[in-house]
């Protein structure tokens, strides 16, 4: 289980500090989808960054089963983030200078996963494995992205705004991927998302506005991604 | 317009290597062109030969140290105008895509000679105010009558605002052959390699290792300037320690300072390259959580093998260059004590080189680690 507690934020100093999150408590059950909405600015991405020990916190504390990881060094974080988690971001941030299969490479090789083909097949690259990111497409790209950070085994699942410069299509098709994943895994998932359409994906969804979350509740019935609206 | 003059100013290798060629080149030739000059004035068979030896010991050093100096000069400005293209890849698009021709943004980069020049004149000027020193060294035995220093305007205008004229043509030309890749690749930054370094099935190499590969293959100039700084570095060095023996103390005081300026400004430039060409690559395995260790073994342990390679190499050249000079320059000079490969200044040297590359090795590592996926994300 992962429980954060008071986290605060501030970026900058003196007059042009901004406080970006004001104290955040959540809790997220392991094996949980989890969707975190709100408006543009409204300081999702930098809480997600911090719960998955890409970033610090000023204050407060991030507990992966009891144990806080604010407290971590450096190094010892690095070993937490190899084991436990894995990312995917609005950008995709390949590299550039490798083809699909080294660039999925990158995730299987910290997990010792040799089998990483088979997911590079069930998002359906199999025939890509030799093509470099510049020759994808946006949706192959995420696709992509997708099992490099599946092929690394995480415990939990990171999404940063997965979709936003996918079209519907493309969008629906990568969200029935993570979907699927975290069913068949049953993968911790927390994305973040400012359309609320997907936020009807999730077991439970946490509303954000202003570094505050404003609102949290439960999804009884989960829709797939061919259900929601967009 | 996409190039100011201030980069044409960061061209910080290319201003002193530049400054480096000029300073050996203008001493030794306005010392040659002045030497000329007496030459019916000298009466002793010894004065003569040394006149000879001497004029000669200036062709082989403006020839040797001059020339490598160029050829380094150049490619650091071909290097740094690709890199600069490869870089701003979307501005250059965008200025092709809304119509203007190749020459005419090609043209602009007629900057990147302002550093030669910069670094010409300073090295020139330096040059010129050690000249009556250099002068006395030169006849510290009292062969020659007294020489004064004579300007040579040929001479300046050679060594500063032909090199200038040059380089900036070399840019031009350059950047005008670069353009010619079409609007989409330039702004997609399409990288020319990624489709060249397809390779056989079979050999599976680790993602660490393929990072090295990757690494190595993506920037080619990078080796140049990795295994260069390691070759002046060892050539250098040692030719100074040995120089102390046969040569004059002010001698190889110059040589030596010459070689660690020349080998710091070009691993410097090659370091921070790779690191720079790098940054998103470390900075996901970063988040991935790949450890410091292993980011950098894979992206700056590649070049370890090259800085030694350089320093062997550097380490021949230096003493077949001695003997050649020691035996055929100095062979009717007396008193010219006999040269042999000094055990001991490699040893120094090397053990100075080593200390000092993973010193800065180490440097550059920290550097690594300093780079926040945050602070990428946010380009
Ligand atoms: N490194 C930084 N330095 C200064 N301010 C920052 C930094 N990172 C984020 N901010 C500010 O923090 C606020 C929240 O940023 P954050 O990226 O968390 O928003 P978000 O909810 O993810 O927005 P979006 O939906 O647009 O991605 C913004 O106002 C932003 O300007
Ligand atoms: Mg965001």
């Amino acid at each position: 289980m992962i429980s954060v507690k008071g986290i605060t934020k501030t970026y900058g100093s003196g007059e042009g500090a901004v406080e970006v999150l004001k104290g955040i408590n959540l809790e997220v059950d392991d094996g949980s989808f989890v969707v975190i909405l709100g408006a543009s600015g409204s300081g999702k991405s930098t809480l997600l960054n911090i719960i998955s020990c890409l970033e610090r916190p000023d204050g407060g504390s991030v507990c992966y089963d009891g144990e806080d990881i604010t407290k971590f060094t450096d190094s010892r974080l690095t070993a937490f983030r190899r084991t436990n988690i894995g990312f995917i971001f609005q950008q995709y941030y390949l590299l550039p200078n490798m083809t699909v299969e080294k660039n999925v490479r990158m995730g299987a090789d910290l997990a010792h996963n040799d089998d990483y083909g088979k997911i590079i097949e069930a998002v359906g690259l199999g025939d890509k494995l030799e093509k470099y990111p510049a020759e994808l497409s946006g949706g192959e790209q995420q696709r992509v992205a997708i099992a490099r950070a599946i092929a690394k085994r995480p415990r939990v699942l990171f999404l940063d705004e997965p979709t936003g410069a996918l079209d519907e299509n493309t969008g629906r098709q990568v969200l029935d991927y993570i979907a699927n994943i975290h069913k068949t895994q049953s993968l911790t998932t927390i994305m973040v998302t400012h359309n609320s359409n997907i936020a009807r994906m999730a077991d439970r969804v946490i509303m954000m506005n202003s570094g505050r979350i404003v609102q949290t509740y439960n999804v009884d019935c989960p829709q797939s991604a061919y259900e929601i609206g967009w | 317009m996409v190039i100011s003059y201030r980069d044409a100013l960061k061209v910080v290798g290319i201003i002193i290597v530049c400054c480096c060629a000029v300073f050996v080149c203008t001493l030794f030739l306005n010392y040659n062109l002045d030497l000329c000059g007496i030459e019916g004035e000298l009466t002793t068979p010894a004065a003569v030969a040394m006149y000879y030896a001497q004029i000669d010991m200036g062709r082989v050093t403006v020839g040797v140290t001059g020339g490598c100096l160029v050829a380094t000069s150049a490619i650091m400005l071909v290097a740094y105008i690709k890199n600069y293209i490869d870089s701003h890849g979307r501005e250059l698009g965008i200025l092709k895509a809304i119509g203007h021709s190749r020459i005419s943004v090609a043209k602009h980069f007629v900057v990147f000679g302002l550093g030669t020049l910069v670094g010409c004149i300073i090295g020139y000027v330096a040059s010129y105010i050690y000249l009556p020193a250099f002068y006395r060294t030169q006849n510290a035995d009292g062969l020659f009558p007294d020489m004064p220093v004579t300007f040579h305007p040929e001479l300046f205008i050679v060594l500063t605002l032909a090199p200038a004229a040059v380089f900036s043509a070399i840019a031009v030309l350059y950047a005008f052959m670069r353009l010619k890749t079409p609007v989409l690749d330039l702004m997609r930054e399409k990288r020319e390699y990624a489709v060249k370094m397809r390779q056989g099935k079979g050999q599976k190499r680790t993602f660490l290792k393929e990072v090295a590969v990757a690494t190595l293959k993506g920037k080619k100039s990078h080796i140049f300037f990795v295994a260069f700084s390691a070759f002046c570095f060892s050539a250098m060095v040692q030719m100074a320690i040995s120089m102390t023996e046969i040569a004059s103390q002010t001698f190889s005081w110059m040589i030596g300072g010459i070689g660690l300026i020349l080998a710091f400004t070009t691993i410097f430039m090659a370091l921070s390259g790779v690191v720079r060409g790098n940054s998103k690559t470390i900075a996901m395995m970063h988040a991935f959580g790949y450890s410091d260790g292993e980011c950098r073994r894979a992206v700056l342990g590649a070049y370890r093998p090259i800085s030694y390679i350089g320093f062997v190499v550097g380490s021949v050249y230096q003493y077949a260059l001695l003997k050649l000079i020691m035996t055929f320059v100095f062979a009717g000079v007396d008193n010219i004590p006999d040269y042999n490969f000094s055990w001991s200044a490699l040893l120094i040297t090397f053990a100075a080189f080593v200390l000092t590359y993973e010193l800065i090795m180490y440097v550059y590592s920290l550097k690594l680690k300093s780079l926040s996926l945050k602070s990428l994300m946010l380009e």
